[in-house]
C-alpha cells in the first residue's frame, strides 16, 4: 500500500491497485463519525456504443446505464437496501454522463458495509420479470423529470449545444427507449463495464487504512476475474458549432427559467491540462457572473435576476460547456443585457484586482468543500478518471495567472458558440 | 459525545452557544431570530433578511458586499427564513475558512463576526429608513419567489396540502409570507419592523469550529451589539387537533405525473415522551428505502418512483408524498391505506423494526459531521422546550418496541388527502 501526504491540507491518502485491476483509495478523517464509500465504474449515459474485448460492436438503448444502476440493487435473495439498513447504512447510487457510482454512508459496521457494497455490485441478478417491473418505476422517474422545470431547461441547453454527442441524451432515457431494454442487454453492458479494472473504490471517514485495505484485498482475491483488455467506446463525430441557438419549452411555471452559455470547440484535453482549463474557466465565470461582478449588479438593479442566478462549467475530455442563468421575469431582456455587457468585457479583458479576489475566493471554497466526505469521494473519482488528482487542484489554482484567464475569456466567450434555453408557461 | 457539547449562555432573550471542535476546516456562525408565525408579521419577516443581506452602511450594494466576502477567502453568507412549527425563524448564516489552513494568517473569524454585526446592526439607510430601491427590488423578488413555488411540483403539492389541512391554524402560512401583502410594505414600515424585531424577539447565536469559547463569545458581544428589551414570550406551537373527517381535495394542472400527498395528525410533539417512537413510526412507514411505502408502492406494485413519509417535527404532522400516473390513484391510495392499517395493528416485522433502528440511528449520528445540522438539532430542542442529547435519542430508539410504535400509530389519523392530477386524464 502506498501513501501520499498533503501537508498544507493535513490529509494523508492511502492507495493501491489490486491484482484484478481495481484501484482502491482510502482517506482517514480523524474525528468524523461517519464513513462514506463509493464504488464507481467508468460507465455512464454517453457510453451507448461500444465493443467489449472479443465481442461485436453494439449500440444499446438510451438510458441503459441508469437502468442497470437501478437493477443492481436487486439480489436473488432480496433487496440490498435491506442488508445495508440492517447494519445502519444508508445506500444509494447515481448515474452521470460518464460514471455510475454506488455508495453508502454509515457510522457503524463499516467493514461489513464495505463488503456488502463490493459484493452487491459484483453480483448482478436480472430476470425478465424484474426488468419489466423496473420499467414502471423508472417510467415514473422520467415523468417526474418531465415536470421538473429546472431539469428541462438544463437539458434543453445541452441538447441545443450538441448535434450528435450522446451527452445531449437524458440520463434516464425515455419511456420509449427503456421499453427496449432486456436482461440480455443488461448483462452485456454489465460484463463489459463492471470489470474491476474499469472501477475505483474510495473510502473516506472513520477508518483504519491498513485494516480496510486488507479487507478489500481479501474480498477481491476471493473472486475469479480474468484480465480484461481495454473496452473500445465509440462516439459520433461532433461538429464544433452549436446545434441550435435557442429553444423554448412550455410548462406551468410561476416564473420563466432561462439558461444560456457557450459550447467549447476544443475537446480532447486530459490530465492537468483539463483541470487547468476547468479552474481557469471557473475563475472566469466567477469574475463575470458572481454577485461581486458589475454585470450581476446591473442585472440585479434591473430586476432581471434573483438569488438563484449562477454560472457553472462542465469540462470533460469529450465535451465542455458553461451553463449560466436562473429564474427571470424576462428571458430576452436578460440575454440581451448579458450579451452587450460581455462584449465590453471581451474588448477590455479581466482586471488584476477581480482576478486576485476570485482566486482567493476559490481557495476558501475548496477548503470548505473538503469538509464534505461526499465531495471528496465523488470529486476524487471524477478527477482520477480524468487522469488527475483532486488534491493537486489547490496547487493548480495557485498557479493560474491573469493571462490564463484572459486567454480563456477569448476562447470560451465566443458568441458563435452561444445558445439559450427557456422554460416558460404557455400563458406568458 | 462529550466533545460535541455547546457552551451556552443566555441573558435577556439573547443566547450564545459555542461549540469548539477541530473537525472542520471552516467556522460556521448562525444567528436565529424567532418570530411567531402570524399573518400580520410573516410577510415583513420574510422580506427583512432579504433586504438586510443586500447592503450595509459600509458595503452599500450587493457587489460591494460580495467583494468583501470574497476577500475573506470566499466566506459564504446568506440570510433567509424557515418555518419551525408555528414559528418563523429569520436566519443569518456565515461560513468562513479557518486561517490555520491558509498561507495567510489574518484572523478571519473576527472579520466574519464583524461583518455579520454590520449586516444586523448597521444596515444601508436613506432618510432614516431602508433604501427604497433595495426594498422595491426585494419586494419584487419575494413576489416572484412565492409565484415560483408552483415550479417545484413536489413542494407545491405539499404546500397546497398544508394550506388545506391547516386552514384555520397559523401553520398554513408559507414562510415567505403572503403575496397580497407585499405591495403595502414601505421602506419606513419595514425599518420600524426591523427595530421591533431586534428589540423584542428571542435571538440565538451559534458558533461551531476550532475556536476558543470565551474569545468567540466576546467577539459576538463586541461586534454584534444587540440590546433586546422586553423580549416576548411566544405561544407554543399547538400540535393537538382532532380530525372531524377525512377530506379529499383534487386539483388539476398540466403535469405529466400526478402527485398524491396525504397529511396526517399524530397528536405528538417534539417534547412528548412518545416523540422518539413517532420517529420510529415514520421510519418504518416511509422514511427509508426499506420502509413499507417504498417496498409496497414502488418495489411491489411498481406504481411510483418515490413514495415517502416525513415528519413536521414541531407541528406533529406526518406527510406522505408520492408521484404516480393519474389513472393509478385508487390503486396507490388503497396500498398506502393498507400500510397505515398495518402500522395501527402493529404488523411490523422484526426485520423492519431492526433495520429502522439501525438506519435512523445512523442518520442521527451522521448529523455530527455537519456543523449546520449540529446547531439545528440543538435549536429544535430549545424551540420545543425539551433538549435531548444524541445519546438519549439513540438510547430511546434502541429500546423502542413494536407496541410503542403501534401505540403511536393509534393516534395517527388522516386529515386530508390532496391529489394534483394531470389535465384531462381519467382518474
Amino acid at each position: 500500500m502506498k501513501t501520499k501526504r498533503y501537508e498544507r491540507l493535513n490529509e494523508t491518502l492511502y492507495y493501491d491497485q489490486l491484482d484484478n485491476g481495481l484501484e482502491v483509495y482510502i482517506l482517514p478523517k480523524p474525528g468524523f463519525s461517519k464513513t462514506y464509500a463509493t464504488f464507481t465504474t467508468r460507465y455512464g449515459s454517453i457510453d451507448n456504443e461500444f465493443q467489449a474485448p472479443g465481442k461485436e460492436r453494439i449500440k444499446v438503448p438510451d438510458g441503459i446505464a441508469h437502468f442497470l444502476e437501478h437493477k443492481m440493487f436487486e439480489e436473488e435473495d432480496g433487496d440490498v437496501f435491506a442488508e445495508f439498513a440492517a447494519h445502519g447504512a444508508s445506500a444509494n447510487a447515481f448515474t452521470s454522463f460518464d460514471r455510475t457510482a454506488y455508495l453508502f454512508s454509515s457510522t457503524q459496521d463499516v467493514a461489513h458495509n464495505v463488503e456488502t457494497l463490493l459484493n452487491f455490485v459484483q453480483k448482478p441478478y436480472f430476470t425478465d420479470q424484474n426488468v419489466e417491473k423496473e420499467k414502471g418505476i423508472i417510467g415514473q422517474e422520467i415523468r417526474m423529470y418531465d415536470d421538473d422545470a429546472d431539469w428541462r431547461v438544463y437539458f434543453g441547453l445541452i441538447a441545443n449545444y450538441y448535434h450528435n454527442h450522446p451527452v445531449k441524451i437524458d440520463i434516464a432515457g425515455t419511456v420509449e427507449s427503456i421499453s427496449k431494454i432486456t436482461k440480455e442487454l443488461l448483462y452485456e453492458c454489465y460484463e463489459t463495464f463492471y470489470h474491476p479494472s474499469n472501477m475505483l473504490l474510495f473510502i473516506v471517514g472513520a477508518v483504519n487504512p491498513e485494516e480496510m485495505m486488507e479487507l478489500v484485498r481479501k474480498n477481491q482475491a476471493g473472486k475469479p476475474y480474468d484480465k480484461q483488455a481495454p473496452i473500445k467506446r465509440f462516439y459520433p463525430e461532433e461538429p464544433e458549432t452549436v446545434a441550435q441557438k435557442r429553444s423554448v419549452v412550455h410548462l406551468p411555471v410561476g416564473i420563466p427559467k432561462c439558461l444560456f452559455g457557450f459550447k467549447d470547440k476544443r475537446a480532447g484535453l486530459i490530465g492537468e491540462e483539463l483541470v487547468k482549463r476547468e479552474v481557469a474557466t471557473e475563475i472566469l465565470l466567477d469574475i463575470l457572473f458572481s454577485p461581486s461582478s458589475d454585470l450581476y449588479q446591473k442585472l440585479y438593479d434591473a430586476g432581471l435576476i434573483n438569488n438563484g442566478f449562477s454560472a457553472d462549467y462542465s469540462g470533460e475530455p469529450q465535451y465542455g460547456f458553461s451553463i449560466i442563468g436562473g429564474d427571470t421575469k424576462d428571458p430576452d431582456a436578460l440575454v440581451s443585457m448579458v450579451e452587450s455587457e460581455l462584449k465590453n468585457v471581451l474588448a477590455r479583458g479581466v482586471d488584476e484586482e477581480s482576478f486576485m479576489l476570485s482566486k482567493k475566493k476559490k481557495t476558501g471554497e475548496f477548503l470548505r468543500a473538503l469538509n464534505s466526505v461526499e465531495f471528496i469521494a465523488n470529486s476524487f473519482t471524477k478527477y482520477r478518471f480524468g487522469g488527475t488528482d483532486l488534491f493537486a487542484r489547490g496547487d493548480i489554482l495557485e498557479g493560474i495567472t491573469l493571462e490564463d484567464v484572459n486567454a480563456r475569456l477569448k476562447e470560451h466567450v465566443d458568441f458563435a458558440q452561444f445558445s439559450v434555453s427557456i422554460v416558460t408557461s404557455s400563458e406568458a | 459525545m462529550s466533545e460535541l457539547s455547546f457552551v451556552s449562555r443566555e441573558q435577556d432573550g439573547l443566547s450564545i452557544h459555542i461549540l469548539p471542535t477541530q473537525k472542520f476546516k471552516t467556522t460556521t456562525i448562525l444567528i436565529h431570530i424567532q418570530l411567531p408565525l402570524e399573518e400580520n408579521l410573516v410577510t415583513r419577516g420574510a422580506l427583512l433578511p432579504n433586504v438586510l443581506q443586500r447592503g450595509t452602511e459600509r458595503y452599500p450594494n450587493p457587489a460591494h458586499l460580495q467583494r468583501h466576502l470574497d476577500s475573506l477567502y470566499g466566506a459564504i453568507f446568506n440570510a433567509g427564513v424557515m418555518k419551525r412549527g408555528e414559528r418563523q425563524i429569520i436566519q443569518f448564516y456565515l461560513e468562513i475558512a479557518n486561517e490555520k489552513y491558509l498561507t495567510d494568517s489574518r484572523p478571519l473569524l473576527e472579520d466574519g463576526v464583524r461583518f455579520l454585526g454590520e449586516v444586523l446592526t448597521r444596515p444601508l439607510l436613506e432618510n432614516g429608513a431602508f433604501a427604497k430601491k433595495v426594498v422595491d427590488l426585494e419586494k419584487e423578488a419575494l413576489t416572484k419567489r412565492i409565484e415560483g413555488l408552483i415550479d417545484d411540483k413536489m413542494r407545491y403539492a405539499n404546500q397546497r396540502l398544508t394550506e388545506e389541512m391547516c386552514q384555520s391554524e397559523p401553520y398554513r402560512l408559507l414562510s415567505y409570507g403572503i403575496r397580497e401583502q407585499i405591495p403595502q410594505i414601505t421602506p419606513e414600515a419595514l425599518y420600524a419592523f426591523y427595530q421591533e424585531v431586534l428589540a423584542s424577539y428571542p435571538v440565538d447565536m451559534y458558533v461551531i469550529g476550532d475556536v476558543q469559547p470565551e474569545k468567540a463569545a466576546e467577539l459576538l458581544r463586541q461586534h454584534i451589539p444587540l440590546k433586546p428589551s422586553g423580549v416576548k414570550e411566544l405561544p407554543p406551537t399547538s400540535y393537538k387537533k382532532d380530525v372531524a373527517e377525512e377530506r379529499v381535495i383534487t386539483e388539476e394542472l398540466n403535469v405529466a405525473q400526478g402527485k398524491l400527498n396525504i397529511g396526517m395528525r399524530t397528536q405528538t410533539g417534539y417534547a412528548d415522551d412518545d416523540y422518539v417512537h413517532l420517529m420510529m413510526y415514520n421510519g418504518v412507514l416511509g422514511g427509508f428505502p426499506h420502509s413499507k411505502l417504498f417496498m409496497n408502492v414502488r418495489e411491489k406494485a411498481s406504481l411510483a418512483y418515490y413514495a415517502v413519509s416525513q415528519l413536521e417535527t414541531h407541528k406533529g404532522l406526518c406527510m406522505i408524498m408520492s408521484g404516480i400516473e393519474t389513472g393509478n390513484y385508487d390503486k396507490a391510495l388503497a396500498i398506502i391505506k393498507e400500510q397505515l392499517e398495518m402500522m395501527k395493528r402493529g404488523e411490523i416485522t422484526d426485520i423492519e423494526l431492526n433495520q429502522t433502528k439501525a438506519t435512523l440511528s445512523n442518520q442521527l449520528r451522521e448529523t455530527r459531521d455537519n456543523a449546520g445540522a449540529i446547531a439545528n438539532m440543538d435549536y429544535n430542542g430549545r424551540l420545543a422546550g425539551r433538549r435531548r442529547s444524541l445519546e438519549e435519542i439513540l438510547d430511546a430508539i434502541s429500546r423502542t418496541t413494536k407496541d410503542d410504535i403501534a401505540r403511536v400509530a393509534q393516534k395517527v389519523e388522516i386529515d386530508t388527502i390532496y391529489f394534483l392530477r394531470g389535465k384531462g386524464e381519467a382518474k
